[in-house]
């Protein structure tokens, strides 16, 4: 989507060369790519979206809106509050916690440093299904959580956790962290020390070094892990179901039942689409925010 | 542009799957939890036939997937109602008897099901029921039927299936409604019921219920039979009751779509898992009601002892079956997701 831009803006600016065809052979695997797997399918879904279909719930490929005045219905629109809500407490969480671990780790030296990266991504060696599945078993009634409260004799009994918003968002905030960490290492990392030095000789008060140098200068780092904190914590159902016990449904969950159980495909990809125009919401709104603190 | 689409679908299809290519693999496609890897590893050595296994949820995901195309899939596992969808759509491939003679074992009451009368298309795989389940170390209130698992001393301790239709289908029963007139003015009827029913529970969970029972997070619970004999086997406080109300019962069938490419070697599937000795294999992993008397006279006094795996005195025959209601599904997982929103 943003590609015609990129493409084009080289030929609009004047120092460098205008796209000639080698660069359009170079771009070509992944112009293909991106017309195969990301503008072909979204394509197909607008065009599910504005459609019906039959009792076995095959698509019957019609023009109608019902779908898209279905999906503003009070009970559509309170469930993706709820995800948006989620999602939302997630990135405030992330970014809490990543800033200053992503800060620690940019800042740290050169030895630790790889060492440390390497334990945030360890993770990733393991499906986030099987890391969901062991928060549960610490999170659960007779876990581990439980068991070690009840030595320290804080609670009474057992006590569980599972099963509520509290865990839902305990299992996002650990799936997601590394997202927001990552990012904004990078841009620590690029943090040239000498601004902040600089800021000091000046007799700037570690507050205002933060606010007017390091953050500014960051805040690339924090806007992509935002983006990729927010927008994927929206749409997730597989730990929202296994973590919450499915009594509140967010709205991939409900955009999962569609295509599934309720064999109402139309309906699902109009929600889908509306999905998909808030993530192109939240994009605008992060590079308009982006480049505010850039100037 | 209609009429361009699956043209351009095909295309981009093609694409991906590298231009169609056909093998001599028997593609499955079925249910998760239910074919245990070494009745596959058997058949191959046997007969020498490689086997692919791809595994779906529920039968409309398997639906949606079967009916989009380009899977091939030589066998599926239909339940009851979704086999009357498929017949009724013309999906499924007319079974050769003759290459079936493992049929006669399956019991009488199981050959002449309202959803395929004679298994001219399907063949049943195992049977099961929905029954509630408890911890009886911890709920000391009898308990018989529907109306005794949702009581205010229940709340947030109960686990039931994440099933629209299932759900529906106990407070039709409780009001005395045949459970597949789900018309909109029965639904209607039991909305009521059902949002002070689910407005108790606390974990929904279709795949494998049994985890919060085991965990204790919650000590009663509506799940399929073959979770309650998972945990009568592991504990014998899980007791296991069948609804007073009337009972469900769901068959699930094994059966050749009309898109397979390898009839032959399905049918010698389907007779394969007929043997008595294959049978046996599949009930000791997924102790649901198994159908083949055969393969029955083979279960261990503790597999035939499992009260939910084969439910004391009960006349299967009183049960009742889902048939396909059609649009209607839509309107009973809205049902369900709007309460569970509230």
């Amino acid at each position: 989507m943003g590609l015609p831009a990129t493409v084009a803006s080289p030929a609009a600016t004047s120092h460098q060369r205008p796209a000639g065809l080698a660069s359009w052979l170079l771009l070509a695997p992944m112009l293909a790519w991106l017309t195969l797997f990301v503008i072909l399918p979204t394509i197909v879904l607008i065009l599910v979206s504005f459609g019906e279909r039959d009792t076995l719930g095959r698509v019957v490929y019609t023009f109608t809106t019902e779908n898209y005045i279905r999906a503003f219905e009070w009970k559509w629109l309170k469930i993706f509050a709820t995800s948006v809500w989620f999602a939302f407490l997630t990135t405030v969480i992330c970014l809490l916690i990543g800033y200053p671990a992503a800060y620690f780790i940019g800042r740290v030296g050169e030895r630790w440093r790889s060492l440390l990266l390497m334990l945030v991504m360890i993770p990733f060696w393991t499906s986030f299904l099987v890391r969901t599945y062991a928060w549960i078993n610490i999170l659960a009634h007779d876990g581990l959580l439980s068991a070690v409260l009840q030595s320290l004799r804080l609670t009474a009994g057992p006590m569980s956790f599972m099963y509520t918003p509290f865990a839902v968002v305990i299992g996002l905030v650990y799936n997601f962290l590394p997202f927001m960490i990552l990012p904004i290492y990078t841009s620590v990392e690029k943090l040239d020390g000498s601004l902040i030095e600089a800021a000091y000789d000046l007799g700037a008060r570690p507050i205002h070094v933060f606010t007017r140098i390091v953050l500014p200068l960051t805040a690339p780092g924090i806007a992509a892990g935002v983006i990729l904190v927010f927008v994927p914590a929206i749409a997730m159902f597989a730990i929202t179901t296994l973590m919450g016990g499915g009594s509140n449904p967010t709205i991939g969950e409900v955009i999962h039942q569609q295509f599934t159980r309720a064999r109402n495909q139309p309906f699902g990809a109009s929600l889908g689409v509306l999905l998909l125009a808030v993530f192109i919401f939240s994009l605008w709104l992060t590079g308009k925010f982006k480049r505010q603190v850039e100037t | 542009m209609k009429k361009n689409l699956p043209i351009l679908c095909w295309a981009a299809a093609l694409l991906i799957s590298g231009c169609g290519k056909t093998d001599d693999t028997l593609r499955l496609f079925v249910w998760s939890e239910y074919v245990p890897r070494n009745v596959i590893e058997e058949f191959t050595k046997e007969t020498g036939i490689k086997v692919a296994v791809e595994e779906y949820s529920s039968n409309e995901e398997m639906l949606a997937k079967l009916l989009a195309g380009g899977g091939h899939y030589d066998l599926i596992q239909p339940s009851d109602y979704a086999v009357q969808a498929l017949i009724n759509d013309g999906q499924l491939l007319e079974l050769d008897h003759s290459n079936i003679p493992n049929l006669s074992n399956i019991a009488p009451e199981f050959r002449n099901m309202p959803f395929d009368p004679g298994n001219r298309y399907s063949v049943p795989w195992m049977a099961g029921f929905v029954g509630i389940v408890y911890n009886a170390e911890v709920i000391a209130n009898p308990i018989v039927g529907y109306r005794d698992v949702f009581t205010p001393e229940h709340a947030q301790r109960i686990v039931v299936v994440d099933d629209a239709r299932e759900l529906v289908t106990w407070a039709l029963t409780a009001a005395g409604i045949p459970i597949n007139d789900v018309s909109n003015e029965n639904l209607a009827t039991v909305k009521p019921l059902l949002r002070d029913w689910l407005s108790k529970v606390k974990v929904y969970d279709s795949d494998t219920p049994r985890t919060p029972m085991l965990t204790g997070d919650t000590d009663i619970g509506i799940v399929w039979s073959g979770e309650g004999a998972r945990l009568f086997e592991e504990n014998p406080k899980f007791q296991w009751v069948l609804p007073v109300e009337g009972v469900h019962m769901f068959v699930d069938t094994i059966a050749i779509p009309k898109t397979a490419r390898h009839k032959d070697q399905a049918e010698q599937f389907i007779n394969f898992i007929l043997r008595p000795d294959i049978s046996k294999l599949i009930s000791d992993e997924f102790p649901y009601y198994n159908p083949n008397m055969e393969a029955r006279k083979l279960l261990s006094e503790k597999q035939l002892n499992n009260p939910a795996s084969y439910p004391p005195g009960f006349d299967i025959t009183s049960a009742e079956i889902f048939s396909d209601i059609g649009d209607q599904a839509a309107a009973v997982d809205e049902l369900i997701t709007s309460i569970k929103a509230e």
